[in-house]
Formats: structure tokens, C-alpha cells, sequence
């Protein structure tokens, strides 16, 4: 088979060709790669044998960036029997199926790989390997030269194994029993079953349906219970007060050898596990993503003494130590600079993109990033005591905020109080009219039927059918709580570093001319202002030339030769590279940070849906207008520290507002925790991640507009479901007090009920959509 | 009538045995990843 590549030039082809593997344009040659990154990836997939990925990718990957180390020696891996190791990670980047296949394929075709997956759903990567032949670092190296970015996975949520034991059981033992009170029911028709058979028949499903009264449903008495203890209202006491009844009555009228409600139990409590095993399934996604960002946090140092490297987990580092920080390595602890110099980005700490030159004397702070350069650092603080590590308590403090009961849980008292009186006055009124034994069956019927399954189904069922639609455009919320939050925000208050604008170093103006030969100069570079010169005459797509005898001196410049000319590229003024060529200055290129791409429609589309749009930023006035009014935000409060920010949405809330903040540095923090809702940027800081509801997973924007509208459309979903819910219970208690339902009745009823709620839960999703045109 | 005495608890019988198959499934991890499989039978061909 012939690969035909289904996939044109990147951007504006012209003459030339494109890298075959990034499809970036490129002057010249056919067929040549644009950068070394991208000429071992393909080196990588072709010596696996993959060609097949680039006749059937549906995207071009990322091109790859040189990788930003990683401490894996601490990364828990677990050892197998046979010596085996095996260990998970996250793989950011994946941006098509084809880059899930050919990951997977390349770690599998990797000597010394035992096994290796990689999820499509959640990118996770589970690879076991042989320790004699290859090592994790080796690995994720692998992994990182594809363009993909391997991560270290934090703690990881179990699925809730019991849970689906209990619903699996409950849905098993609801066919059984319906199959024999099927045989009861049909007596009622063709003459009535030979009373042995009958018996048996009852007695066989008492059997099966105990189980299921005390195993399978005790998350819902558990439940009950520990609502009643602490006075909270919860829906899971009305429903373990049916349960209970269900069961009474069917253990009652099988010794006096009547039919009873068996049938309907068993299936309401399969049905109502379902409703919490979706609610499950969503939170563990949440979690688990906001774990593996926060996993990014270097648990391994190297600490330097008597010249000598060791390296140490983070725990064991104390004051007064000496560490090495290489390139692209976070910085574990505070401290001095001894000796080296280099570029830092401390935007975990200010919330500035734009990496600062430090040199020896200068102080540090732990979790800043080292962009480039080498340093050694006397250590001042370590743990504890780190200035991050201080913030990050404040705002812990700030985000300990009790889970607040649903809609749904504040009806619930009145629900069993109304179904209470409601029986109570049935038993009397029917007792008095008719007689005891009938007043006695309706007084069952009444609270059978009262038991609100339905209404219980409603908001996990809705509720996990918007985190889908939300994480499917790349917002993932922590739990439904946090949807039910941002269906009633009415502002929305934006960060403006690494928010609304992309908090990375972008070029910010120069001519095609200049970048043309900035580009070639830096095209195999691997510093961060290289990048994104060639980033951007990618996007302009402009054909890279490929410059002659190259010489890159750190910390100064570049300088090569090119149509002939030599060139020098070098720092100018602050944000600024300056272009020589032999007759003095031929260009200067601005860098800086630029609004995200999809920040104006997104703005634009927030205000439609009647959102009042603010940016907060910690920036100075001038140049927080600037980005304002480029994306179109017209109420704009600035400078704000990170208190002000958080008392910013404290005022706005005292006023009757709801607010969503969303940010990604440390220093949005206490902002992130003093709102309603607030959401976390993915490329931000991990600590602002653990106390945010949400996190964005990709480099936009939009994704916080998309969640939105998930969760509006979750909200009326669940009103209209819940209105079908009330609207049934209403109907069917008051047939049972007129003594019209009987076990065949409820069992045909409660399904259709129930279907009624899945499928006006299910139209999340179509609503969503219907919104997005 | 009288076929039910042995029938029932035959069925009753094989109910459990798949009651405790799906248990041992449930145990292995069968049903932890419910969103990756129906994707990856798309793109497995070797």
C-alpha cells in the first residue's frame, strides 16, 4: 500500500515543500524537515515501522520541543513478581486518534517494553518494561522526541469497583424477580396459580430481593444515616425510606402469601446505581486530571556536597544545602544564586510569562522554571516554608468551603415530611371509610410510589451528561457541584496573564523579511525565544531557510550565514531581538505576550449569553486596557494584587452576584477559591489547579464559554426532568390514596418514569449544540 | 406445574454462577475503563 499523506501543507505552501512530519513549510528541498525535533520523530516512527500513521493522522502533531526534565526517578513505579516495572503517565498533546496509535506503537517497538498502552479517552499511558533493558527516563524521552509531553500521574482515583459489584448484582437479581412476578401477575388474569407454585414463587424472590434491600442498596441507608446524624438534608433519606418499606411490604406479604413490590425494588435500587455510578465515574475524571497536573511538582533534587552530586527526594533537603538546577527544571526549594546565570520564569509566583535573567547574589524562589542556563542555589527555605508553599496554604484556607446541599437535597425534608402526612392521613381517612386492611394497602401503595427514584435519577444523570459535554471542549470540572455553580454565574472575571492572553512568549510584531532569516538562524535552537520566531513563521507560513555555520553563544545570540549574508541576531531592548547584517541593522523582531486567539469571539460570545465580562489583573493599567479592548472586555480592574482580586469578587458577590474567576498563576489562588466557580488555566500553576473547581485542558479559551453552556443546558435539563419527576409522584400518590395501584402498577410505572428522566438527562449534549450554532 | 421444582433451581443456579463471573470481571478491572475500548477496537488492526 502506497501512504498517501491526507494531509496538505500546514499553511501557504509556495515553492519548496513541507517537513513531513510537523507539515511546516520549507524552503528549498523537498521533503525536509523543518527542525531536528522533527527529523528524530520521524527517524523514531519510520525505524518502528509506523509509516502508516502519516497516511492516516487526521491533525499534524505538535512539532517537538526540547524536553523540559522531568524528576521520574520519583515517580512511584511498581515492581511485578517476575521483575518487571510498570508505572503510569499522562501524555499531553494528543491531539488525534493516529498520535494515541502511534505513541502506543512506538513505546511498544521500544527494546525492553514489555507492554505499553496508551488511553484514548484520558491520554494515559501504562507501560511495563524490563529494568535490565531500558529505565522510565528512557521511556518518557521516547515519548517527549514524538512532540507528545509525557507527565508524571499523582495519586490516581480507583473506580468504584463496589459500586458496580452492587449495581451489577441489583440489575441481575431485577430480571430474576421479574421474571417470576411476572408468573404472580398473569394469575390475576388466567386464575389464580396453584398456591404451592405461588408461594414459591414469592418465596424464591424474597430470597433473591434480600440481597439487594441491605447489600446492594446500603450506599443509600449509609447515605440516610449519615444525613440525619448531621442535619443535612439529603434526598438519599426519602429513598432509604422507600427501600425500606419496599422491602417490609414484600417480606409481610410473603408470609400472609400475597404479591408485594419486589419486582419494583429490585430494579429501583439498579436503577438508582446507575445514576450513582455516572455520578462517580464523572467526579474520578475531574480528579484525576486535576492530580496529574499537579504531579508536576519536582519530587527529586540534586543536591551538590563535597563535589559530589547526589540526588535526593525533596523531603531530605535542608537549609543550607547546595542544589544544581539544569535547564527546564523547576526549582524544588528558596534560595541564593551561587554560581551560573540563566533565564527564569517565576510565573508560578507573580504571574508574569516573560522569563527574567538572574544571575549569582540574586534570590529564588521554589517553583520557578529555569527556561535556560545552569545555576547552583544555596538553599534558604525548603518545604513548609518556601514563599510557595505559603501561598499555597493561604489558599487551601480560603477554598475550605463545605460542599453545599443540591436543590434536590434541600426538597428532601419536605418531601418525606408532605409523603409522611400523606400516608398518615390515607391509613386514617381509608380506615374510618372502608376499613383497616384496605387502609393498610394504600397506606403502603402511597409510600411505595412516593419514593422519589426519578427525582433522585435526575441531577446525577444530567449532571454527568454535562461534565462529558463540558470535558468533550476541554473544560473538566470537579464535580456536578461546580456545573450547578456555573449554570447561575452572571459575571465572569478574567485573569489577563496566561488567560486571556496565552502566557508564553509570542512574537508580537516584525516583518516577514526579518522573521524569514531570524528563523533560519534559530531553526534548530532550542531557546525559548527561538521557538517562537519560528513558531510564528510557521503560523505565517513563510518557508524556513535553512542558514550555513550557525554558532549560537548562550546568553548573547546567534549568528550564521544565509543567501550569502552573514547575519547576527542578538538581544535589543527589553522584548526586543535585533537583526545585523553586513550593512548594520536589517530588522528588529518584538516578543512578547499575545491575547489568545480565540479570546475576542469567546468574550464576545459570554457577552451575548448576557455575562458582564471583567479582567482583573495584577498588570499595570495601561497594558491591562490594551489587552482589554483588543478582545473586546470593557470593564477592567487594574492593578490588583492576588487580596485584591479576592476581595474584588467578594464585593461583587455581596452585592448579589455570582461569580466565575478563572486564572492560572499561584497568585490567582485566593481569587480562584473566593468564587463561585473558579477555573483553573491547564497550563498554570498546580497549586492553583487544587483549589479550582474546573481546569481548562487545552490553550484556549473557549473552553470556559463551552462550560457554560454545558451547564446551563445541564440545569434546565434537570428542571424539566425533576418537573416529570414531581408531576409523577404527584399522579401516582394520588392514585394510591384513591387505592388504584397495586404491585403491577407501580412496576410499569416506575420504569417509564424513570425512562422519562434518562431521556431528558441524555438532551444535555443536544442542547449544547444547539447553543454552539 | 410440577417441572418448576427442579426448573427453579436450576435457574437459580446458573443466575449465580453469572452473578460470580460477573463479580470475578468486575475484580480484574473489566469494567474500570468504560470510555477507552469502544475507541481502540477503531484503530487496533495487528
Amino acid at each position: 500500500m502506497n501512504p498517501t499523506p491526507l494531509l496538505g501543507a500546514r499553511a501557504g505552501s509556495g515553492a519548496g515543500g513541507t517537513c513531513p512530519h510537523c507539515g511546516t513549510a520549507v524552503e528549498g528541498e523537498q521533503d525536509a524537515y523543518c527542525c531536528g525535533g522533527c527529523e528524530l520523530a520521524a527517524a523514531i516512527i519510520r525505524g518502528a515501522g509506523l509509516e502508516r500513521y502519516y497516511a492516516e493522522r487526521s491533525a499534524f502533531p505538535p512539532r517537538p520541543e526540547p524536553e523540559r526534565a522531568t524528576h521520574w526517578r520519583g515517580v512511584p513505579v511498581t515492581t511485578a513478581s517476575d521483575g518487571s516495572c510498570e508505572t503510569r503517565l499522562v501524555v499531553d498533546g494528543l491531539r488525534c486518534a493516529s498520535c494515541v496509535w502511534v505513541t502506543e506503537k512506538v513505546l511498544q517497538h521500544t527494546p525492553g517494553v514489555a507492554a505499553a498502552t496508551v488511553s484514548y479517552a484520558t491520554g494515559r499511558a501504562t507501560i511495563r518494561w524490563r529494568p535490565e533493558e531500558t529505565d522510565l527516563p528512557t521511556l518518557a524521552g521516547r515519548i517527549a522526541a514524538l512532540g507528545y509531553r509525557p507527565r508524571p500521574l499523582a495519586g490516581e482515583a480507583t473506580p468504584d469497583r463496589d459500586l458496580m459489584l452492587r449495581m451489577g448484582f441489583a440489575a441481575i437479581a431485577a430480571v430474576a424477580i421479574m421474571g417470576l412476578y411476572e408468573g404472580l401477575y398473569a394469575g390475576w388474569w388466567y386464575g389464580a396459580m396453584d398456591p404451592r407454585f405461588a408461594a414459591l414463587f414469592r418465596w424464591t424472590s424474597l430470597v433473591i430481593a434480600t440481597p439487594v434491600a441491605i447489600w446492594c442498596a446500603a450506599p443509600f441507608f449509609a447515605g440516610a444515616v449519615a444525613g440525619l446524624r448531621h442535619r443535612v438534608p439529603h434526598i438519599d433519606v426519602p429513598i432509604a425510606l422507600g427501600i425500606a418499606i419496599l422491602y417490609v411490604q414484600g417480606l409481610v406479604t410473603t408470609i400472609i402469601g400475597q404479591d408485594g413490590y419486589l419486582d419494583s425494588l429490585a430494579m429501583l435500587v439498579a436503577l438508582l446505581l446507575v445514576g450513582r455510578l455516572m455520578e462517580s465515574r464523572g467526579r474520578r475524571r475531574a480528579a484525576e486530571a486535576a492530580t496529574a497536573l499537579a504531579a508536576a511538582v519536582p519530587r527529586t533534587v540534586r543536591r551538590s556536597r563535597e563535589n559530589r552530586i547526589e540526588i535526593i527526594p525533596v523531603e531530605q533537603l535542608r537549609a543550607g544545602d547546595l542544589i544544581d538546577v539544569g535547564r527546564g527544571e523547576e526549582l524544588a526549594a528558596d534560595g541564593v544564586i551561587v554560581s551560573g546565570s540563566g533565564l527564569l520564569r517565576m510565573a508560578l509566583v507573580t504571574g508574569e510569562a516573560d522569563p527574567v535573567q538572574v544571575a549569582v547574589g540574586e534570590r529564588v524562589v521554589a517553583g520557578a522554571i529555569l527556561v535556560d542556563g545552569a545555576l547552583t542555589v544555596w538553599v534558604s527555605a525548603v518545604g513548609d516554608d518556601t514563599v510557595v508553599q505559603q501561598m499555597a496554604r493561604q489558599v487551601e484556607l480560603a477554598a475550605e468551603r463545605g460542599a453545599a446541599p443540591t436543590s434536590v437535597d434541600r426538597i428532601a425534608p419536605w418531601f418525606t415530611i408532605l409523603t409522611l402526612v400523606v400516608a398518615t392521613g390515607t391509613l386514617l381517612a381509608t380506615w374510618w371509610l372502608i376499613g383497616l386492611q384496605p387502609a393498610i394497602a394504600r397506606t403502603v401503595a402511597v409510600l411505595v410510589v412516593a419514593c422519589p427514584c426519578a427525582l433522585a435519577l435526575a441531577a446525577p444523570l444530567a449532571g454527568a451528561s454535562g461534565l462529558g459535554a463540558a470535558a468533550r471542549r476541554g473544560l473538566l470540572l470537579r464535580s456536578s457541584d461546580s456545573l450547578r455553580a456555573l449554570a447561575t454565574v452572571d459575571v465572569v472575571a478574567f485573569d489577563k496573564t496566561g488567560t486571556v492572553t496565552a502566557g508564553a512568549l509570542a512574537v508580537v510584531a516584525g516583518d516577514d523579511a526579518t522573521l524569514r532569516i531570524a528563523a533560519g538562524l534559530e531553526r534548530y535552537s532550542t531557546h525559548p525565544i527561538a521557538r517562537a520566531i519560528v513558531a510564528e513563521a510557521a503560523r505565517r507560513g513563510i518557508p524556513l531557510p535553512r542558514g550555513e555555520h550557525v554558532r549560537e553563544t548562550p546568553g548573547l545570540g546567534i549568528a550564521g550565514e544565509l543567501d550569502g549574508e552573514n547575519y547576527r541576531l542578538e538581544r535589543g531592548e527589553a522584548g526586543e531581538v535585533i537583526l545585523t547584517g553586513a550593512f548594520g541593522e536589517a530588522g528588529r523582531i518584538r516578543l512578547g505576550d499575545v491575547t489568545r486567539a480565540d479570546a475576542a469571539p469567546t468574550v464576545r460570545a459570554l457577552r451575548a449569553g448576557e455575562l458582564r465580562v471583567v479582567m482583573l489583573s495584577g498588570d499595570r493599567s495601561e497594558v491591562a486596557q490594551d489587552v482589554a479592548s483588543h478582545t473586546g472586555i470593557a470593564e477592567v480592574v487594574a492593578p490588583a494584587d492576588p487580596a485584591g482580586k479576592a476581595s474584588w469578587i467578594a464585593r461583587e458577590q455581596a452585592s448579589g452576584h455570582r461569580v466565575l474567576f478563572a486564572g492560572d498563576g499561584l497568585n490567582d489562588g485566593p481569587g480562584l477559591a473566593a468564587a463561585d466557580v473558579g477555573i483553573a488555566m491547564g497550563t498554570g500553576a498546580a497549586s492553583s489547579v487544587l483549589v479550582a473547581d474546573g481546569i481548562v485542558s487545552t490553550d484556549h479559551l473557549a473552553p470556559v464559554l463551552a462550560g457554560i453552556r454545558a451547564a446551563r443546558a445541564m440545569l434546565r435539563a434537570v428542571t424539566t426532568s425533576q418537573r416529570w419527576a414531581v408531576g409523577y409522584n404527584v399522579v401516582a400518590v394520588g392514585a394510591a390514596v384513591l387505592g388504584l395501584v397495586n404491585p403491577l402498577v407501580a412496576a410499569v410505572l416506575m420504569p417509564i418514569s424513570s425512562g422519562i428522566v434518562i431521556w431528558s438527562a441524555s438532551s444535555v449534549e443536544r442542547r449544547v449544540r444547539r447553543a454552539e450554532r | 406445574m410440577n417441572a418448576f421444582l427442579f426448573l427453579l433451581p436450576i435457574a437459580l443456579v446458573i443466575g449465580a454462577v453469572f452473578v460470580i463471573l460477573f463479580a470475578v470481571a468486575v475484580r480484574n478491572g473489566q469494567f474500570d475503563d468504560l470510555d477507552d475500548p469502544p475507541e481502540r477496537i477503531l484503530h487496533d488492526q495487528d
